[in-house]
């Protein structure tokens, strides 16, 4: 990729010529949507939404549609950035990569669609950034937590929103070494995402003086957790750190409530995304980490599940979560990047990216955040929560128990293993 | 050493006994109908849909069903569940083999992919109706749980299962082997001309053969759903174990697939003990291993299906 | 039926040729048609696998269930070479051949003393076993999150160096090899190889009698397949710019015999190529609209099953015999037709 010099303007330019070339014989589809705009009435700025509706992430992925189109909705009621109103187009990326790689394609392509937005499942994710960075188009990781996202998966392009393992790890890992015990077992589902997490874990657990006791990989799709969960009732130890993912951690909750393990040794988890545990709450069990819930004593919070609500009045899930949190911070501040850009210019928007700075009060959350230049990633307040025993409604799921400030949670190892390309080897556009 | 192994093997037979009752309904129609089921994976998720919108809580047909019904205890409801919901799995069978009548004197090929088009639009109807979210199978509290015993605490559930699995399997072949329906089930498969002359409804046999195939996937995926979780693809998930399991067992073999899944189910739980990365790949290598000396598996016979 | 029995002593017939050059011109109106590059290169990349996957399903009557595993290790070893040998596209297209090839090879040790549904579980339990191993072994494969930063390499001719990033020259490229596939594959299914193996679909046992290894030319012809599939993958490497686990599963597997099956791949050489249209151009097009596009694809492809099993082709074939009987009345047969036309 480092040799490439085209531009995405060449590229769109090359394939325009040929057709050129083909003469006045001009044969428009019956699906093609020719655009004629009134006069005074500028052209629409157009989002992809790279979001899964079936597969492993379906769930999560149409909550975080919810959550895009809120800030979309919100933004063309005032007016629409830089004078433009915002259009959007999604389809189903199904939770597998191909298909990611294919829709990029396709919304750059032939929905010319200038920003992509969009993502749970960190391999749809990077399917996506290859594509995108082979034209320049900025992309909007909104829910992968992947570390390695911001690490070697990182992009000049992509920008990735969520909170990452790393940050999870360390706001819960020093707390639990000191106040519940020094041995620690890892579970860890076996791919790039349970790898980099664990270590990350690993990592933390040493530093505080607690350690690793033993380490088992859990193939992904596992249904079955009992062998697993009768080694860890045999090497006894005070806290199991789990790093397990998307169906896989729902069959472990059900299994180890089943078994009534929840209370010994203690459980730390990653990251519970709501959608994921929406249903559920008997299941949820142990401590785990999140970036935002729906009851925040903070101002805006519950305005803003008002206005969600009022959009969405028949989804399936009736309060906002992480997931739609994050693909609603993610559009609006890349919004905002934009009409500060005064542009729709790729390179600028970015720059203008890089130096996102929002108040906690904006972000609805205990702390300011701000996006490192470094590494493209969202630093942010990491709240750790476990299962509320006295819920206020039927949507109370959580107890909020700490919240970290995003400088005390940062990945140190991150900067190290992102290495961003430089703004003249970005293909640049403007739409 | 011994002892800490002990857990393991239990836990692996009864994983095993589980596989057994996934793929019993499978080991059915393809040992007696020589048909292989693709849809038997989508039937199995559609038994537990079933079940979960008949026990209630928070699905998305239980509430229609009044408040009468929901002020009966769990334990009825689950009961009801676990003979309606597998019955009207039966129906939707009944109706993919009146489907496949049409490919019977075809190409085998034209039933499978008739199964494998009935598996993605049961998938697909199942997303539509239910959505992608997961949901938790309420059970009664007399098999949920769990206890202590040596130190470790048991799941109760599983146990429950694994009881159940090695009835049903039981059941079955009693059944097949020991009642003269079974005997005449058999010999359809085989002989078509026999049944023919001894004036026995050949569609209507097959049908009920059918039928019978898919009432037990309904009912493996009810007993399951608490273990697994009740998701879309989760007879995808279920499918797998089951056709390794016949294959290694050796096609229309009953006992052949009870073995090869209590000796899955031990490989995965012992493999758990000692290198639980493995686990799941151990199955593989034991389907290579047994294939590579023994063509037809384990106990599989030169059957008409190879002709 | 498939190309009949006496060969067609053309090497490019002009079905071939009038196909060869509407796909030629291809980039100049694709746009115009409201769709885009890539979607033609994926076109051409999956119909080279249908082809060569009805080499087994359509001509030998083989029912495979797990050609996914072949593609994909096609794309991984294109992948892997181009990481670990050397980046020359030449070598990294042959080393996608060869392993996928081998991997073919060795799976039909197992399967090809075999037909009908137990073929069809095999064949499903070896698939399994690769896309497995695939998602397992991820220090080679990348796991679950796939193989990435795969190199669209260059071209290199001697003299000339063609670079292959955008993707139009990418199509240019796919369609060069589609265009030798095709050709090579017309050549053989009309050769007395082709013969056997329809042979073989029609009765096995009369084959063993004429003194044909039934065995061997099961073998070869999966072992060919699974090479043919390799090669579409290393192709869909190189478009995807990565190599990922989800083409070996059971669920792509079923689709690649979905489009051969409703395009007409047992009746027509031509069906692979006419399914996979049909499967990338409505899910393209109905994906849009509703992200429920497989079920009513599953509902179109049961009714195929059920009332017309040669697919699309073999409705084309009925309209055109319709229409032949028609414009002559006083001929009852419509008499035998060039193979696959």
């Amino acid at each position: 990729m480092s040799e490439f010099k085209t531009t995405r303007r060449g590229l769109l330019k090359g394939s325009a010529m040929t057709a050129a070339l083909a003469g006045t014989v001009a044969f428009f589809g019956p699906w093609r949507h020719i655009h004629v705009y009134a006069q005074g009435q500028k052209k629409p700025i157009k989002l992809g939404l790279t979001c899964d509706a079936s597969g492993q992430y379906g769930n999560s992925g149409q909550d975080d549609v919810r959550g895009i189109r809120l800030a979309m909705d919100e933004i063309n009621a005032k007016g629409g950035v830089l004078g433009r109103k915002i259009e959007w187009i999604t389809a189903d990326t199904e939770t597998t990569p191909a298909t990611g790689s294919r829709v990029a394609e396709r919304f750059i392509t032939r929905e010319e669609c200038g920003f992509l937005i969009g993502a749970v499942h960190s391999g749809v994710a990077n399917a996506i950034t290859q594509v995108a960075a082979k034209y320049g188009t900025i992309y909007l990781n909104t829910n992968s937590s992947a570390p390695s996202e911001a690490g070697e998966n990182c992009s000049r392009v992509k920008f990735v929103w969520d909170g990452n393992g790393t940050n999870f790890s360390k706001a819960a890992v020093r707390n639990a070494v000191q106040g519940v015990g020094k041995n620690w077992l890892l579970l860890t589902n076996d791919y790039v995402w349970g790898h980099t997490t664990s270590a990350a874990t690993q990592k933390q657990v040493e530093a505080a003086g607690g350690k690793i006791v033993d380490n088992l990989l859990v193939p992904q799709n596992t249904r079955d957790f009992t062998s697993y969960l009768l080694k860890v009732q045999q090497s006894k130890p005070d806290v199991v750190a789990t790093a397990i993912g998307g169906d896989d951690i729902k069959a472990l909750r059900t299994q180890v409530a089943q078994l009534k393990l929840d209370g010994k040794p203690a459980w730390i988890n990653n990251q519970q995304d709501w959608p994921d545990v929406w249903g559920a709450p008997e299941s949820l069990f142990g401590v785990f980490g999140t970036t935002w819930y729906h009851k925040l004593p903070l101002p805006g919070v519950e305005q803003f599940v008002k206005r969600w609500q009022t959009a969405y009045k028949d989804s399936p899930i009736p309060v906002p979560g992480n997931v739609s949190y994050n693909g609603y911070m993610a559009t609006r501040e890349l919004l905002r990047a934009i009409e500060r850009a005064g542009s729709t210019n790729n390179v600028a928007v970015i720059k203008q990216m890089e130096s996102i700075k929002v108040s906690a009060a904006e972000r609805m959350q205990h702390y300011d955040a701000f996006m490192d230049p470094v590494t493209h990633q969202m630093q942010q307040t990491i709240y750790l929560a476990r299962r509320n025993p006295k819920p206020s409604d039927n949507t109370d799921y959580f107890e909020i128990i700490s919240w970290s400030e995003p400088k005390s949670v940062q990945d140190d190892a991150a900067p190290g293993k992102c290495k961003l390309v430089g703004y003249d080897k970005v293909p640049t556009y403007e739409l | 050493m011994l002892f800490d192994l002990l857990p393991h093997l239990v836990n692996g037979v009864t994983l095993g006994l589980l596989f057994a009752l996934v793929a019993l309904g499978f080991m059915l129609i393809v040992g007696l109908m020589e048909q292989i089921n693709l849809a038997h994976g989508s039937l199995f998720a559609l038994g537990a849909y079933l079940a979960l919108a008949i026990v209630g809580g928070e699905s998305a047909i239980g509430p229609y069903l009044g408040g009468t019904w929901h002020s009966l205890p769990l334990g009825v409801r689950y009961a009801a569940a676990l003979v309606i919901a597998p019955l009207l799995v039966a129906v939707v069978g009944m109706g993919v083999e009146v489907l496949m009548r049409r490919t019977y004197d075809k190409d085998p090929l034209f039933g499978l992919l008739l199964t494998f088009g009935a598996a993605m639009v049961l998938e697909e109807a199942i997303r539509a109706v239910w959505t992608t979210r997961d949901y938790v199978l309420q059970i009664p509290s007399v098999v949920s749980g769990g206890f202590i015993f040596q130190d470790l605490i048991w799941s109760t559930y599983r146990f429950y299962a694994a009881a159940f699995a090695a009835t049903a399997i039981l059941l079955v072949w009693l059944f097949i082997e020991k009642t003269p329906y079974g005997a005449v089930i058999k010999a359809g498969a085989h002989d078509n001309e026999m049944v023919r002359a001894l004036g026995i409804n050949l569609s209507r046999l097959r049908l009920f053969v059918f039928a019978f195939g898919t009432l037990l996937a309904a009912l493996a995926g009810i007993i399951l759903a608490p273990i697994w979780g009740i998701r879309p693809h989760m007879g995808v998930d279920a499918v797998v174990p089951a056709f390794l399991v016949i294959v290694l067992g050796g096609v229309g073999s009953f006992w052949g697939a009870v073995v090869a899944s209590l000796l899955c189910g031990m490989l995965i739980g012992l493999a758990g003990a000692y290198a639980s990365e493995w686990s799941l790949l151990s199955i593989y290598l034991l389907l290579i291993a047994v294939t590579t000396v023994r063509a037809r598996g384990l106990f599989g016979k030169k059957s008409l299906l190879e002709a | 039926m498939l190309p009949s029995p006496q060969a067609s002593p053309y090497l490019v017939t002009p079905t071939i040729a009038t196909l060869l050059l509407l796909l030629a011109t291809v980039p100049f109106w694709i746009e115009r048609a409201g769709l885009y590059p890539y979607l033609g290169v994926e076109i051409l990349i999956w119909s080279i696998y249908a082809l060569g996957f009805n080499l087994v399903l359509g001509y030998a009557g083989l029912p495979s269930f797990g050609h996914g595993a072949y593609f994909g290790v096609g794309a991984y070893a294109f992948g892997l070479a181009q990481f670990g040998l050397a980046p020359n596209l030449w070598l990294c297209l042959l080393a996608a051949v060869l392993a996928a090839m081998l991997a073919g090879a060795i799976v039909s040790l197992f399967v090809s003393h075999r037909r009908g549904i137990y073929f069809a579980l095999l064949t499903i339990a070896f698939g399994q076993a690769f896309w497995f191993v695939a998602i397992k072994w991820h220090s080679v494969t990348g796991g679950e999150d796939g193989l990435l930063k795969i190199a669209r390499l260059p071209v290199e001719l001697g003299v000339a160096r063609v670079d292959l990033t955008s993707n139009v020259s990418l199509y240019y490229f796919v369609f060069a090899v589609f265009a030798l596939v095709l050709i090579g594959l017309w050549r053989l299914v009309n050769s007395p190889f082709g013969r056997t193996l329809q042979a073989i679909r029609q009765n096995e046992t009369r084959v063993t009698f004429l003194g044909y290894s039934v065995w061997w030319v099961k073998a070869a012809v999966f072992t060919l397949s699974a090479a043919i599939s390799g090669l579409a993958g290393a192709l869909f490497a190189m478009a995807q710019m990565s190599a990922f686990p989800d083409v070996m599963s059971l669920h792509h597997s079923g689709y690649i015999v979905m489009m051969t099956l409703v395009g007409g791949g047992l009746v027509s050489f031509w069906g692979p190529v006419i399914g996979v249209f049909a499967f990338l151009l409505t899910r393209d097009i109905i994906g849009t609209y509703t992200t429920a596009w497989m079920f009513w694809f599953g509902l179109f492809f049961v009714t195929v099953v059920l009332f017309k099993p040669e697919g699309i082709a073999g409705l084309i074939r009925d309209v055109s015999d319709a229409a032949a009987r028609r414009w002559s009345p006083g001929r009852v047969a419509v008499p035998a037709r060039e193979p696959g036309e």
